[in-house]
């Protein structure tokens, strides 16, 4: 591929060491930590039987544990991770800030907001109906963040604050909203830390139909992140219309977001690290950065499951809080010496 | 490819920067535009590229109006190169240059066989080849300049823009750059530059076009026009024009500071 040899030429020193490479090891992580998830859970399979299962049907024991428990929620946590980790890097490279993350621009609250209010409103809403709400408030989000933000000149920092404010005050609504409706707190706890508990074959098909054409909108956007990068001038220059491309990328980074608070609850930190961990491997240009974010995010999504699932196994404690205790020292850690 | 500015009035920071100015640039010319700091030099230059819509008139590329060819359609026609480049400082020059490929890709931006070839060109005339590989914020200001030209070059342009190319440069550097426009012009390409060093316009441009207060104070032949009368009412300072021994050609000079030497205790009234 003509653009990937470009791009491997033109990167000096420790922009993109063997992407190739790197490409290939993430996804054999991503296959071993799939292979770990078959395996262990409140009964232990072999290797042979974990992978036998996902192709026996429901009429073995390995068949019905592997096909229709584990894989799926496996499956979830992968698209929970791209999507968030794909979110984090649209984010990052729109305003520039290395601090962006849906959950501190907000969006990850908007979407919350809009799946527990469907949820309160109608407790038998079914799983689609929160995918669509959540995608509703995402999008909602991005938009309120952008009229808020990005009118007039760009300012990461404006943003920035906007994006804490939305959050605080959605978050607030959130948990005002949810004790108030003393029949979900037990559910309630696993949705406001983030968490994978009973992710089905159903969540999965409510949040595909809108999560991979996002994906591929992303990856189509990157390349005009690229050019946005250069300053709005530059953009413009080259025919990137630097606000409608802003707001189409918002857009999608709501979206994506969406997507996996319809799923796993307001998970935190991984839109924020993926993207960092992904630009160790990818370097800076966005065409290869938003794919190895999504790998990053899938990666470090379906890890902290596992581990949230094995930890205190046979009961199990929210996936989010493991992304968290990575998370904040990684962030403490940027704050102090990168940001 | 002709560029024409039909009565163009344009808005820049709630100021009215460009006040109905018409301008005719046929295929191929060599330009240079004069004048103060604040006389809409660099706005009508962003008016003249889509950056900056305008209030009234119009700006038609080959007859046609650039807002309704589109941005995409404008970049493969027009490039043009702003002044002050705090951006893309992390990435090497061959990166830079590759993103003038924008306009000219798919939605992908998959390389293409021309895009290959359109990359290398641009290194090449701008001389970067050797450069290509290291990082811009690795480069010395001169080199970097020829990079951001060097993108610019990359999107094949017809027309090319550019605010300020020699300024902050050596004079070295900034006859390079001069040099660069000129074999740019030869090969077909129309070039319009500000230059704010009035010998550097008067030695290597064709047509010199100078603005004060948002309006064309002058616009022809150096010999024409870089003369003192035209000249003084433009930077409202008293000038000398020289002649250079060798082409011929005008070499403007201010005489203020030597009135100000005779004049001690007068206070300056150019600013005024």
């Amino acid at each position: 591929m003509a653009g990937l040899t470009a791009a491997r030429t033109g990167a000096g020193g420790s922009r993109s060491r063997r992407p190739l490479a790197l490409a290939c090891a993430g996804v054999f992580a991503l296959a071993v930590i799939g292979l770990l998830t078959m395996m262990f859970g409140a009964v232990t399979l072999s290797p042979g039987e974990a992978l036998s299962g996902l192709t026996d049907g429901s009429d073995s024991f390995s068949g019905l544990v592997v096909g229709q428990i584990r894989y799926p929620r496996f499956l979830d946590a992968v698209l929970v991770g791209a999507s968030l980790g794909v979110a984090g890097a649209l984010l990052q490279g729109v305003t520039r800030n290395p601090l962006g993350d849906p959950t501190i621009f907000g969006l990850t609250a908007a979407a919350g907001l809009a799946s527990a209010t469907a949820v309160v409103i109608s407790p038998q809403v079914p799983q689609w109906g929160i995918a669509l709400a959540a995608a509703g408030g995402g999008l909602g989000g991005a938009g309120i963040l952008f009229v808020v933000a990005y009118r007039g000149a760009v300012s990461p920092v404006r943003l920035a604050l906007a994006g804490i404010a939305l959050s605080a005050l959605f978050g607030a609504i959130i948990v005002a909203l949810l004790s108030s409706s003393r029949t979900f707190l037990q559910t309630s706890l696993g949705f406001l830390a983030g968490g994978l508990y009973g992710a089905d074959w159903d969540d999965l098909r409510s949040i595909l139909p809108y999560t991979l054409p996002a994906l591929a909108a992303a990856f189509a956007l990157s390349g005009r992140l690229n050019v946005l990068s250069l300053g709005d001038d530059v953009a413009t220059g080259l025919g990137v219309l630097a606000d409608r491309t802003r707001l189409a990328i918002l857009a999608v980074a709501g979206i994506l977001t969406a997507a996996a608070v319809a799923v796993a609850g307001l998970v935190s930190f991984v839109g924020l690290l993926s993207p960092h961990a992904a630009r160790y491997a990818a370097g800076s240009d966005n065409r290869y950065l938003v794919p190895a974010s999504a790998l990053a995010g899938a990666i470090l999504v379906s890890a902290a499951d596992l581990v949230a699932k094995l930890l205190i196994s046979p009961s199990e404690i929210p996936m989010g809080i493991i992304t968290a205790a990575v998370g904040a020292p990684v962030l403490l850690y940027l704050v102090r010496f990168k940001a | 490819m002709r560029l024409t500015v039909e009565r163009l009035s344009l808005r820049y920071n709630g100021r009215d920067a460009v006040r109905g100015v018409s301008l005719d640039l046929a295929s191929g010319e060599l330009v240079a535009i004069v004048g103060p700091n604040g006389s809409g030099k660099t706005t009508l230059l962003r008016g003249m590229s889509r950056l900056l819509k305008p209030v009234a008139g119009h700006v038609l590329l080959d007859g046609k109006e650039i807002h309704a060819i589109g941005a995409r359609g404008v970049a493969r026609r027009l490039a043009i190169l702003s002044q002050i480049h705090a951006e893309g400082a992390d990435l090497t020059v061959r990166e830079l240059v590759w993103r003038g490929r924008s306009p000219h890709q798919g939605i992908l931006q998959r390389a293409s066989a021309p895009d290959h070839k359109a990359v290398a060109r641009a290194l090449e005339a701008t001389d970067l080849h050797e450069l290509a590989d290291r990082p811009l914020a690795s480069l010395s200001g001169g080199e970097r300049q020829r990079a951001w030209i060097a993108l610019a070059l990359a999107q094949q342009p017809r027309v090319l823009l550019l605010d300020e190319p020699t300024s902050f440069l050596d004079v070295r550097h900034q006859v390079d750059v001069i040099a660069l426009l000129q074999r740019l012009n030869a090969g077909g390409m129309t070039v319009v530059a500000i230059i704010h060093d009035l010998a550097l316009a008067g030695r290597f441009m064709q047509r010199v076009i100078g603005m004060r207060d948002g309006r064309i104070a002058f616009d022809g032949p150096p010999r024409e026009v870089l003369r003192p009368k035209p000249l003084e009412d433009v930077f409202g300072i008293p000038m000398t024009v020289l002649e250079d021994p060798e082409s011929g050609l005008p070499v403007p000079l201010p005489r203020y500071p030597a009135d100000a030497s005779r004049r001690p205790t007068s206070a300056p009234e150019g600013g005024a």
